[in-house]
């Protein structure tokens, strides 16, 4: 066509009144003082998840069914999806925006399913060139393998030390078969074998191996070798207890009795509720002691609800204060509680009621009451004034130049999640380190989309889709039962196509369907906007669906 | 006989091969007429007294007698913006309507002339509200004389159903839209033996509609967009001049028409008009009435004749003159422009004027469909025999 119109003569009229031309020689854009401005933005998902995965991002491509663009995605930020798609509290869900519409999309469930679907293609984001230097990691717990699995990625040589006999830590020796079965682990594990991360069993920190030779033999040092050690009660008797943390390694390398029919479990964390429903499914008959009331219980919620679903018997306001041995049963004498005003922790410190003890006979006891890191393998100089080790949360830079360390080690008991996203800034941090970069980079913070910039109109209320779990009566029968069967693909789809994508463009083409002037161009399927033609009328930013397009001054 | 006058003229509507006859309904007439010329895009809303025509075209189309897409609307305004787009595309579409609903589509009536989509559109004559009437008189079709489309003003059935293939024919030559106007009742629910043509035969007259500037996803236009003054006025002007083009194009179209079909359709339609002193000028159905009035008056010797106006829209001033200069003139109106008189009568006065003296006279009879009988013929006659002022606006069967 023309560029302009031009009818001199009466022969130049076409017959009807029909453009012989385009409108391009009228740049209205310059009419504009405001301009539209297409970026994405955060999710609150994205935001509150420890490894800041891209959820709605990989959505999108699990939606158009590219599995493999899915799961590079997804393990850009979070290295075992199919790890934390089983045991992650999912900070993510309570952070949805669609909370606030209907309810929150199972981000969790759909991780698991992405995270299993990528597992055979994950292979291939071992190194493409390799890199010259070597990197020692102890510990093959989450925050170890996190940091190996992106050290490699990136083309470092890894070697991992590692005490026990396999790699896991608390996701293999912890974690109970029946959240995470080990075929998962193994799977993972596997894969870093072939990614060419070299695995040292049997290699304790602090006896068969110590900080300074690795310091020395190694260009840079990462420590993650977690938090094992149950604290203490402080009571008479206590040596007849059994660990917690000891218990479940037990289990996860085979044991299979229990050791009592009549156990009492102390404490009210997530440890407990691990402890308590192994033993019920090993055939005993658990009791939860605790000294305060199910609000202020540590464990998640999520765990607290399945326990009693499980039909465990919680008693609460109790605590032990003494123990003895007597004929093989151990004699607990325990003391009333009442709650008191909060404490540090804001929860209602719990005060013994005076005269209220009172004994009972168990076969045995287990507590759970908290683990801490064991500093005694590590040097003083890597040790802060209270006594824990020092690392920048955003490196896992010790005071020890070329040492890193991150996860349970240093923050004490947290979340698996957390741990991968220690092993990962880690990772980053040492990758800088290395090519003698600044260590910490600074990141301009992403604005995140809130609710109110969703536009409602182009949703349909639904609720979430949820696994069908196995009913109680059928799960508690065996450790072997994975307790939630997890969503096929088409509910995992199903259920990713509820997802708003806050701030992550999904090509929906509204902006481009609304735009009154055709100033939203539609190149390589996404949109981009003319400028030339653009008047700057707002409608692409009001009615952008998920709050990509913004409205700027113009310069 | 007046000379250089076609033969055709005398013969509108005469011959034919007379087979294939129904007995139908003026609006059926319509509904095969759409169905015969291949419409491709029916939009309608119904209203009495239009409603049996897309009654039977809805049945068509459902049966798959007819392939073509039925589109359900909310209104007349939205029943002729879907006939207008689709035209646009390059399809041929059909609507029919009457009285308010032609008003209602008034605004788009403009629009179709101007974006030149030959749409064809039944309607059937209806006295405007208010007072309510669904009685026929023509002041509906006439209110929208100004808008550019073609009005054929039907005597019968069967001219209802030949214009509308006809009216394809001419409105996709000259890129006008076109009314086929009939009357209520008296036509549109009135039954007649109507030959309905053989298929082939007017597929053979009628190929399909070809749209030079047919919108199409890899041709996309705007359409009508905002036209400076220095370029609007020679859209209009071309409008006029299609118009003018359309005189040719219906008596070219007409005699093409009879040697398929037999039959002739005109510009207008004379009955004794070549030869007769006083003509009288009339427009649809009820020109029947008139005619017979006459024949009666000619066997009683009377010198009278009757020229029907077939073809309001181009207005054919040249056959007006050719019948109507220096004789003595009567127009029948059924309708009025209030405060000017009768439509046709100033139509009629505006061909013949500075010409050669001619003695003309309007009556507006048979409003909101009060019967036109051989009666007020007859008296109209006589009383324009008598008449000495020939200016005043005179309603004919007014109570007194």
């Amino acid at each position: 066509m023309e560029e302009k119109i031009k009818f001199d003569k009466l022969e130049d009229y076409p017959e009807i009144p029909i453009s012989t031309a385009t409108t391009k020689h009228n740049k209205t854009g310059s009419w504009r003082n405001l301009k539209p401005v297409i970026k994405d933005k955060a999710a609150p998902c994205s935001k509150a998840c420890p490894t800041n995965t891209l959820i709605p991002n990989y959505f999108n491509f699990f939606i158009d069914g590219n599995i493999k663009q899915a799961g590079k995605i997804l393990t850009l930020h979070n290295p075992f999806p199919s790890i934390t798609g089983r045991v992650c509290p999912a900070f993510c869900q309570t952070a949805c925006n669609r909370r606030k519409f209907d309810e929150r999309i199972s981000i969790r469930e759909i991780e698991r399913v992405v995270g299993d679907l990528y597992l055979p293609y994950k292979i291939e984001q071992r190194p493409q060139t390799e890199i010259d230097k070597r990197v020692a990691i102890v510990g093959a717990g989450p925050a170890g393998l996190s940091c190996a699995f992106y050290l490699r990625k990136f083309g470092y040589k890894v070697i991992i030390f590692e005490k026990e006999e396999k790699a896991g830590g608390i996701l293999r020796y912890g974690i109970p078969e029946y959240r995470l079965p080990k075929k998962i682990l193994d799977k993972e594990i596997e894969i870093l074998e072939e990614m060419g991360i070299n695995f040292e069993y049997k290699k304790e920190l602090g006896k068969d191996i110590d900080l300074y030779t690795l310091k020395k033999e190694f260009d840079a040092v990462f420590i993650g070798i977690g938090a094992h050690v149950e604290k203490k009660m402080m009571i008479e008797g206590e040596e007849n207890f059994i660990s917690g943390s000891e218990f479940l390694k037990d289990v996860s390398l085979g044991k299979r009795e229990p050791p009592g029919k009549k156990v009492a479990v102390i404490g009210g964390g997530n440890v407990a509720m691990d402890v308590i429903r192994t033993l019920l499914r090993m055939g005993a008959n658990p009791v939860l002691l605790y000294r305060r009331t199910e609000n202020e219980m540590p464990a998640l919620k999520e765990e607290i609800e399945k326990a009693k679903e499980d039909g465990i018997e919680f008693r609460f306001l109790i605590l032990p204060v003494k123990a003895r041995k007597e004929n093989d049963k151990i004699v607990l004498t325990n003391i009333k509680m009442k709650l008191g005003e909060p404490d540090k922790s804001g929860r209602r410190r719990p005060i013994p009621i005076e005269g209220s003890e009172e004994e009972e006979v168990f076969d045995a006891v287990i507590t759970a009451i908290g683990e801490e890191s064991d500093r005694s393998c590590v040097p003083k100089e890597i040790l802060g004034e209270d006594g824990w080790v020092y690392a920048d949360k955003r490196t896992g830079a010790t005071k020890i130049e070329g040492v890193f360390a991150g996860g349970d080690f240093v923050q004490g008991p947290s979340t698996v999640v957390e741990a991968f996203s220690w092993g990962r800034k880690s990772a980053e941090a040492i990758d800088r380190y290395l090519k003698g970069e600044e260590i910490v980079k600074v990141e301009v913070p992403e604005k995140t989309v809130s609710f109110m910039q969703i536009q409602m109109e182009y949703f349909e209320r639904k609720n979430a889709l949820r696994p069908k779990e196995i009913p109680p009566y059928e799960r508690i029968k065996s450790l072997e039962i994975e307790e939630n069967p997890g969503f096929t693909k088409e509910q995992s789809l199903e259920e990713a196509l509820r997802c708003f994508s806050c701030g992550v463009c999904n090509f929906c083409g509204i902006c481009y369907s609304y735009c009154p002037d055709a100033a939203i161009l539609w190149k390589e399927n996404k949109p981009e906007i003319d400028y030339d033609y653009c008047k700057g009328c707002g409608i692409c930013a009001k009615e952008c669906p998920r709050g990509i397009i913004t409205m700027e001054k113009e310069e | 006989m007046c000379k250089g006058v076609p033969k055709g003229d005398n013969n509108n509507g005469k011959g034919g091969i007379m087979q294939n006859m129904k007995v139908i309904m003026g609006n059926h007439a319509l509904s095969y007429g759409a169905k015969l010329s291949r419409v491709e895009i029916i939009s309608a809303y119904p209203i009495t007294p239009q409603t049996q025509v897309v009654e039977l075209l809805s049945e068509m189309v459902g049966s798959g007698e007819l392939k073509a897409k039925f589109v359900n609307v909310e209104s007349e305004h939205s029943a002729l913006a879907v006939c207008i787009s689709a035209s646009l595309t390059g399809a041929r579409a059909f609507t029919a309507t009457s009285a308010q609903g032609l008003a209602l589509m008034h605004e788009l009536l403009h629009y179709a002339a101007g974006a030149r989509t030959p749409i064809v559109m039944g309607v059937i004559n209806r006295a405007m509200a208010t007072p309510w009437s669904i009685w026929t008189d023509q002041n509906d079709s006439l209110s929208q004389r100004d808008t550019g489309w073609m009005q054929i003003y039907c005597e019968s059935n069967q001219e209802v159903l030949d214009s509308v293939i006809l009216g394809y024919k001419i409105s996709e030559r000259v890129m006008l839209p076109q009314m086929i106007v009939l009357e209520a009742f008296v036509l549109s629910h009135t039954s007649e033996p109507v030959e309905i043509p053989d298929q082939k035969i007017v597929d053979d007259f009628l190929p399909p509609y070809q749209n030079p500037y047919a919108l199409t996803p890899s041709n996309p236009r705007a359409i009508g967009a905002v036209t400076s003054p220095d370029f609007y006025m020679e859209f209009r002007y071309k409008i006029q001049k299609a118009m003018d083009n359309a005189i040719e194009v219906i008596l070219e179209e007409g005699k093409k028409f009879q040697e398929k079909f037999g039959r002739y359709w005109g510009l207008v339609d004379s009955f004794y008009a070549e030869d007769a002193e006083i003509v009288i000028v009339c427009a649809g159905a009820y020109s029947s009435t008139v005619k017979y009035a006459v024949k009666k008056a000619r066997e009683e010797g009377k010198n009278i004749g009757v020229l029907r106006i077939r073809v309001f829209r181009p207005f054919p001033y040249e056959k007006i003159r050719e019948y109507l200069l220096g004789k003595n003139v009567i127009v029948l109106d059924r309708n009025i422009s209030f405060g000017a008189g009768g439509i046709f009568y100033q139509e009629i006065k505006s061909a013949l004027f500075g010409k050669k003296k001619t003695k003309c006279a309007g009556y507006i009879l048979g409003l909101g469909g009060r019967d036109i009988t051989p009666s007020d013929i007859d008296g109209i006659v006589s009383d324009f025999l008598k008449r000495k002022k020939f200016d005043d606006i005179i309603f004919w069967g007014l109570k007194k």
